[in-house]
């Protein structure tokens, strides 16, 4: 079957999936000549007209020759040559030659595909030489979508796209910390800064009050069961977010949160490429330290109590010489520590990568390997990848294709076991391990103290002089060497706090036993393996239409190993120690069939079609070892033989999941002016209850190309108008787990025999998907030949069928119960601007910028009006009300609103412990009643006012590239503005137990100052005393490389290398009053009580943001 | 080519749609498929546990027994101790609250799907039990007599019941069919499952308690005779009833033990003084103490309290987290049985039996003659017997109904009748403004 050329119904076949911009193929002319067919279409078959009728008319022509090329140089084959004002026409050649009768004085203009039209005044030139710059905009651009891809002039919904190139250019260890700032509706969020810890990923609103924000990720077509860490940076042809609901339905009920689509990269016919890539990268803490060391300390108290801040004429009244007794304790602490400076010790980066592609005419292949080692900035962070990727694709005669791919890691990392705001908050009063001065200090502290004969708590309360060994036997902890009295410590011996005196007793005072206790004898170590494999066969059936299935597996193990040997607390009391393992594989296999149609009748008509099915499974299994106990055993390697059965327990889970589903969708386009698409999903999930198990995900999008049509004069100032409109709707299964709809024997031991509990999930046969229904409203501008573009979207999603876990009375047998109930509205605008500011010959400059909005509503709650106030520590303060109601925003933080601290000079002690505050602050008694009721809301008659939320209410990015000759600089800004954190750490560096004041303050107790009759409480006391500005703007990156002249190194046989340094964050700019090291970090761990989005914004000892420097080498060959 | 197409398609299509929707993890059992539901009766049994601790607070740190606070407050605004979290009404009203009503919801499972006869007897006698400690506790209490499915609890009528009417519709009628529906065995006793005489025995002091004390008196009659009550108060002595569990003594007993955690409040450790309250003194009200010291003859003073140096402590319960909570033991029903005859003007016939429990504490027999002082003499009784057992406070608000100023009499103080019962967890309360809180609170 011969197709005609510029018949856009054969390319299909050869161009199935991945076809991409044109600036990847340019280094391979056959795949080029192939793509032009497939591009040409009917301005293409225009000139062919032209040619075909270009009568040669007997003026006075002079045939000229020349080439077309692009920025670098290279042939443009096919290009479009035409003398302005004539059907005088013809295309370049395979070397980019063309030759073209023309007079003096005409204007002869050169087209392509892809790249900024010329135009030439020809006045006698020898020869022609034309270079095209390549449109920003590429009218014809490759946008992959779910099951297929679209021309990026037929798209209706909103899809974001990011090339490999933009992601390889920004050297992070993961893709999605490339992402960030880069695209409109996408919020990525370094909630952690664990080396190898996962961001959050919000694509748009939240879709869901209990689930996690997820994004649904497909790489290569394969939905995986990890996240965007399982793909290495480098091996990335393109990304595509799809964020509306017409470009998610078509993945049904994973849709909601968005979905990323992953393309590798694939091997091109033509010779084996290699590229290694390689680069160093150094990193710190961003913020200085914000503690004070003890010598800091001892000055400022001095200086505060020369200024009258302090008032400690009480004190010294009370107990003489004890004031003077701390401030020389604090000041004449030898050797002392920071303990940010030892916990942020610095970190640092390598990474090599290597790949090789190539191919011929019937196949091709990609193949990589990376190698990866981070240390991160805290002390004993760790991680180790080291990932390899293979993808074969050949053809089986004419009819068949076919390919294979293989993407697999191993990786390992260790955090720190112990909580981080824990050990930060411990005074920064001795050296980590003691030395001869500082034996000899705690020693002559402790004389002092002896001498002196008293104590003072923090309240003002005296005692008598405690010696330091009146309740501690002489001894050593095992094997740690931990002298349990300063009269046995040698240097060496980890410095605990009490060996500096606690309570009143000397300057120690922290509830920690010291920095090196804390963090020594622990690990917490993970390991990981991925492999993922997929297959496809692929059948053309007729001109354009094809048959292709897919068959692939992956599996996930992770293995967390956890141990805390012997140590102590405080006091240098034993405290229990553990050695836990978890075990857990996920795997999957998934088996899609797809038909895809393809064709364009009379020119006009461009029709695309696809159906299709697919079944998923999905198997978790975990094994979970709890050891106790493990006190005295120093087994290395550590060893679970070596505890008693009574202190190991073992526990097991089995989860399975089977997903099925059909799938369609129609795509229309009607003369490039008139888009129409819909698709349908019709998914089966085992997890929900039997009743509910199917349901159908349609969307439906128009578009229109305005700029084509007639009456539109495109080569104005607009050169592209688009309006565009879709509505769908998206299923999410949120947080609720494979066998949540079912109920299960929960067997536990009783007096009589074994029992059955009430079961921890009602069986439920109705639960079903939550379901988004959105509508989104976009418009692409394009101005000046789309040099400068400019889009916006807005968007309103209607979520209903929310799976929450409704409250039910307790007379049920539990707290809530999980059902479909309650709606949310989200809406969200978003911008995107892109400009070629510059573009000329040496230099070019383009920049791109977003900025989103998000918005969301909870409007109903099923029965209840509200679901019950969460705090993060409970009742005993130290976070804010999470209030979840019908009317409100997800995760409001409510707390009492105070009007400032209770000055020093009402503290009795000021000098009690490093950081000393007076813990206490002003609060509102909103509603005048004369109580403080920080449990309900001003409405409902208490004091509790609306913070905010973490959510922030806007954030943009702005990205510039720059080239200019060889040299090239690149810059990603990345802001957040709005959000609100309850940040725990600055209560406890200070003091968050209240107490301190002299009972002058409030003789009577009744919570109001006497002098002024302002209600005060503590600062915990769920006020808004740590309530603290979220927002940063973060330069996120800057590079600035170098590409070697081609001259020089094509003698030595390579293609090109470029040099390349880099820094991140640095910038960083935080909100004045945000007092930590990381604005976006959020406590998500079940110490906080983190319940999902409804109690979003704790932060508690996150590690910092850091500032990197890296120095890289791209070498291709 | 088409055969290929159509062969390749249908193998596709085939296998997909045969998929399986229905997974179930192969090592666990859906609740659904339980035939046997002996063990769903045990959780009904076990959950009795975690309301253990909380009677003993409701039932004597309320009373004059051992008084929280110095003086007599409401319950809700009791100083706790540091090592309790949060306020009394968390400690303990809501853990006893949800105890009751998960006893209560698998009692319901076991009476609503099993076909055995005795098994449903023994659920509706743990279903009354459940609700008689509600009402007593909260006064009007929603009903739930149902396993509930997802759709029965979005359509429950969760507002609460008329105490009243939880008498006669629930607790009566499912005490009545324990009673009817158990054997007289005393084997099941001794395995400490419930019996006949544990459902009558329970049933007469749930009808003294509705004030109906000619049916107590009869229900109490056929216990006093089925079990041979005279004999065992004769036979047993006082220190034995604590030295074991599921003596001849006890007709039932809410079993606890330390290879199965409970409740993270033990209640022999309140009484041991472990858990001080408010910081401050013993548990034990120096009051109850003097009751004792009143009479040196009497065996349970040593057996009971230890005055430990004015810090006042409990001696009754030395075995700590093995130590039963004795529901029903046969002094309570020879005292039960004394009052409802008392009530019924036999009050010759209630000295009697009043006299076989003081002759056992090694008394001389009563002095009271008239009916009221015979009153007074049983409350009396009741109080150094059951000591710190968790019944004072109800003997109080029962005597008061039979007596109007026997509640300010004996505490010694003013109490308001709003507080003769206690708050609703607020946790209920807050989310469900359906279920109101009591008045006073």
């Amino acid at each position: 079957m011969k197709t005609p050329p510029g018949k856009v119904g054969s390319s299909l076949f050869e161009f199935p999936i991945y076809t991409v911009r044109s600036s990847f193929l340019k280094m391979n002319l056959l795949t080029k000549n192939k793509l032009i067919k497939q591009r040409m279409k009917i301005k293409s078959q225009l000139t062919l007209l032209f040619v075909l009728m270009g009568v040669v008319l007997g003026f006075a022509q002079t045939q000229v020759s020349g080439t077309v090329s692009d920025a670098n140089g290279d042939p443009i084959p096919g290009a479009t040559v035409l003398v302005q004002g004539t059907n005088n026409g013809t295309t370049s050649d395979f070397d980019g030659n063309f030759s073209i009768a023309v007079e003096e004085n005409q204007n002869i203009e050169v087209t392509y595909i892809g790249y900024t039209s010329q135009t030439i005044l020809f006045t006698g030139q020898d020869s022609l030489s034309v270079s095209l710059t390549e449109d920003l905009n590429e009218l014809d651009e490759i946008v992959i979508t779910g099951y297929g891809s679209t021309k990026k002039a037929n798209l209706t919904g909103a899809i974001a796209k990011v090339t490999g190139s933009d992601i390889a250019s920004v050297q992070t260890a993961r893709v999605d910390d490339a992402l960030a700032g880069k695209l409109s509706g996408v919020f990525i969020q370094n909630q952690s800064g664990n080396p190898g810890a996962d961001p959050k990923i919000a694509i748009r609103a939240a879709s869901s009050i209990t689930g996690n924000s997820n994004p649904l990720i497909v790489v290569d077509g394969y939905p995986i069961s990890g996240s965007l860490a399982t793909v290495n940076p480098n091996d990335i042809e393109s990304i595509e977010v799809l964020k509306d609901a017409s470009s998610a339905a078509i993945y049904g009920s994973r849709g909601a949160n968005g979905v990323i689509l992953v393309t590798s990269k694939k091997g091109k016919s033509g010779a084996t490429k290699f590229s290694y890539n390689a680069y160093t990268s150094f990193s710190d803490k961003y913020r200085e330290n914000i503690n004070m060391t003890a010598g800091q300390w001892g000055a400022h108290a001095e200086a505060e109590i020369a200024n009258g801040n302090w008032d400690i004429t009480e004190l010294n009244s009370i107990a003489p010489g004890y004031a003077d007794y701390k401030i020389w304790g604090y000041k004449n602490s030898p050797d002392v520590v920071a303990i940010e400076d030892y916990v942020f010790d610095g970190g640092s980066t390598q990474s090599h990568n290597f790949s090789a592609s190539g191919g011929n005419e019937n196949s091709n292949f990609f193949a990589s390997v990376g190698y990866q080692d981070v240390d991160g900035i805290t002390i004993t962070q760790d991680f180790q990848r080291i990932n390899a990727r293979l993808s074969v694709d050949t053809k089986l005669g004419d009819k068949f294709k076919a390919g294979v791919s293989f993407n697999g890691y191993t990786s390992q990392s260790t955090a720190l076991e112990h909580d981080l705001r824990d050990i930060l908050r411990g005074g920064s009063l001795h050296p980590i391990y003691h030395t001869a001065e500082s034996i000899a200090f705690v020693q002559e502290l402790e004389a002092r103290h002896r001498a002196l004969g008293i104590r003072v708590d923090r309240r003002g309360n005296v005692g008598g002089f405690q010696a330091f060994d009146d309740n501690k036997p002489k001894e050593q902890i095992p094997g740690t060497h931990a002298a349990l009295s300063i009269y046995d410590l040698e240097p060496g011996d980890p410095a605990w706090d009490f060996h500096y005196g606690r309570i009143g007793n000397g300057i120690g005072g922290s509830s920690n036993p010291g920095t090196a206790s804390l963090i020594d004898n622990k690990s917490n170590t993970g390991k990981e393996y991925f492999a993922n494999i997929s297959a496809y066969l692929e059948y053309n059936i007729a001109e354009g239409l094809n048959l292709k299935t897919v068959l692939g597996g992956d599996y996930r193990s992770t293995q967390a190993n956890r141990h805390y040997l012997v140590s102590g607390d405080n006091n240098g009391e034993l405290k229990d120690t553990y050695l836990d393992q978890d075990n857990v594989s996920r795997s999957s296999w998934l088996s899609e069939t797809t038909l895809t149609y393809k064709t364009v009748i009379n020119d006009v008509h461009d029709i695309t079609g696809l159906i299709g099915v697919e079944v998923q499974k999905n198997q978790v299994s975990g094994i979970y070892i709890d050891g106790n106990n493990v006190g005295s055993i120093l087994g290395d390697p550590l060893n679970y033989a070596l505890l008693t059965n009574a202190d190991t327990e073992v526990s097991e889970k089995e989860d399975l999941n089977q997903r099925e589903s059909v799938f369609a969708r129609l795509g229309y386009a009607y003369d490039n002016r008139y888009l129409v698409s819909a698709s349908v999903r019709r998914d089966g999930d085992s997890r929900f209850g039997s009743n509910n198990r199917h349901q159908i995900f349609p969307a439906f999008s128009i578009g229109w190309n305005l700029h084509n049509e007639a009456f539109f004069n495109n080569a104005g100032l607009v050169s592209k108008l688009k309006p565009r409109i879709s509505y769908g709707s998206l299923g999410t299964v949120s947080n609720l787990g494979y066998h949540n709809a079912l109920s299960f024997v929960n067997a536990s031991g009783t007096v009589l025999g074994n029992g059955f509990n009430i079961p921890s999930d009602l069986s439920n046969p109705d639960l079903t998907w939550q379901t988004n229904t959105e509508t989104n409203f976009g418009i692409d501008l394009g101005i000046l030949n789309n040099r400068i573009t400019f889009g916006v979207d807005y968007y309103t999603s209607d979520i209903e069928d929310i799976l929450i876990d409704q409250s039910v009375p307790q007379i049920f047998g539990r707290k809530s119960i999980r059902l479909n109930s309650g709606d949310l509205k989200s809406s969200g605008l978003e911008f995107e601007l892109n400009a070629g500011i510059i573009q000329n010959g040496n230099l070019t400059w383009s920049m791109s910028a977003n900025l989103s909005t998000v918005k969301t509503e909870i409007t109903d709650l099923g029965s209840l009006s509200a679901l019950p106030d969460n705090n993060s520590y409970g009742t005993s303060g130290r976070g804010g009300v999470y209030r979840n109601y019908v009317g409100g925003e997800i995760g409001e933080i409510w707390t009492l609103e105070t009007t400032g601290s209770v000055a020093m000079e009402h503290v009795i002690n000021p000098l009690d412990v490093i950081g000393n505050t007076s813990g206490e602050v002003y609060v509102v008694d909103q509603n005048g009643d004369g109580r403080i009721d920080a449990t309900k809301s001003v409405a409902d008659g208490g004091d509790l006012v609306k913070q905010g939320t973490n959510t922030p209410d806007f954030y943009w990015g702005m990205s510039h590239n720059l080239n200019y000759k060889n040299f090239d600089l690149g810059l990603q800004f990345q802001g957040s503005h709005g959000g609100i954190v309850y940040n725990v750490d600055p209560l406890y560096n200070g003091s968050n137990w209240g107490g301190r004041l002299r009972s002058s303050f409030d003789a009577n107790g009744d919570g109001q100052e006497d002098a002024t009759g302002k209600f005060y409480k503590r600062e915990r006391d769920f006020t808004d005393h740590v309530i603290q500005d979220a927002s940063f703007i973060a330069l996120r990156n800057l590079t600035f490389g170098y590409t070697l002249d081609d001259s020089l190194i094509n003698q030595v046989g390579l293609s090109s290398v470029r040099v390349y340094a880099a820094a991140t964050n640095l910038l960083y700019i935080m909100a004045d009053n945000y007092t930590s090291y990381n604005p976006e970090g959020v406590d998500t761990s079940s110490s906080s009580k983190y319940a999902g989005p409804i109690t979003y914004g704790h932060q508690s000892g996150e590690t910092p943001i850091a500032r990197s420097f890296t120095f890289g080498l791209n070498i291709n060959f | 080519m088409k055969k290929i197409f159509i062969l390749l398609a249908t193998a596709l299509f085939t296998s997909a749609c045969t998929a399986d929707l229905d997974q179930v993890p192969p090592n666990l059992g859906a609740s659904e498929s339980i035939t046997d539901f002996t063990p769903v009766l045990f959780a009904a049994y076990n959950y009795q546990n975690q309301a253990v601790a909380p009677m003993a607070i409701f039932g004597d740190f309320r009373s004059d027994n051992a008084l929280f606070d110095e003086e007599f407050t409401a319950f809700d605004t009791f100083t706790l101790p540091s090592t309790l979290a949060g306020d009394a009404t968390q400690a303990f009203l809501e853990p006893f609250y949800v105890a009751l009503y998960n006893s209560i919801l698998s009692a319901n499972n076991v009476i609503e799907n099993s076909s055995d006869a005795t098994l449903v007897a023994e659920a509706r006698f743990l279903r009354g039990l459940s609700y008689f400690k509600l009402v007593q506790v909260f006064g009007d209490v929603t009903v739930n007599l149902l396993n509930a499915t997802p759709d029965q609890i979005a359509a429950a009528d969760i507002t609460r019941q008329p105490k009243a009417s939880v008498y006669t519709d629930v607790i009566i009628p499912d005490l009545e069919a324990a009673r009817d529906g158990l054997a007289a065995s005393t084997a099941a006793a001794a395995k400490g499952r419930a019996t006949k005489y544990a459902a009558q025995g329970l049933l007469g002091k749930v009808l003294a308690t509705t004030g109906n004390y000619p049916e107590a008196e009869a229900q109490l009659a056929t216990v006093m005779s089925g079990t041979g009550a005279a004999g065992i108060i004769s036979s047993t002595s006082f220190a034995d009833v604590f030295s074991s569990d599921l003596n001849a003594e006890i007709l039932f007993a809410t079993q606890l033990s330390s290879s199965f955690s409970y409740s993270n409040e033990i209640f022999t450790n309140w009484f041991a003084g472990n858990n001080t309250k408010a910081d401050q003194g013993g548990p034990v009200s120096p009051n109850l103490v003097s009751a004792f010291a009143a009479n040196p003859a009497d065996v349970r003073g040593a057996l009971t309290v230890d005055n430990n140096g004015g810090d006042p402590i409990a001696t009754k319960f030395a075995r700590g987290t093995e130590q039963d909570w004795i529901e029903l033991r046969i002094a309570d029903v020879v005292l039960l049985y004394a009052e409802a005859l008392n009530e019924n003007n036999k009050t010759a016939q209630a000295i009697t039996e009043l006299n076989r429990i003081r002759t056992r504490a090694g008394l001389a027999a009563t002095a009271a003659i008239s009916k009221a002082d015979v009153r007074q003499a049983i409350l009396d009784e009741r109080r150094l017997e059951l000591a710190l057992e968790g019944h004072r406070w109800f003997d109080l608000v029962r005597a008061e109904a039979a007596e109007a100023g026997l509640m300010n009499a004996n505490m010694g103080a003013t109490v308001p009748s709003s507080l003769y019962i206690f708050p609703l967890p607020t946790t209920e309360i807050t989310s469900f403004p359906d279920i109101t809180q009591n008045p006073g609170y």
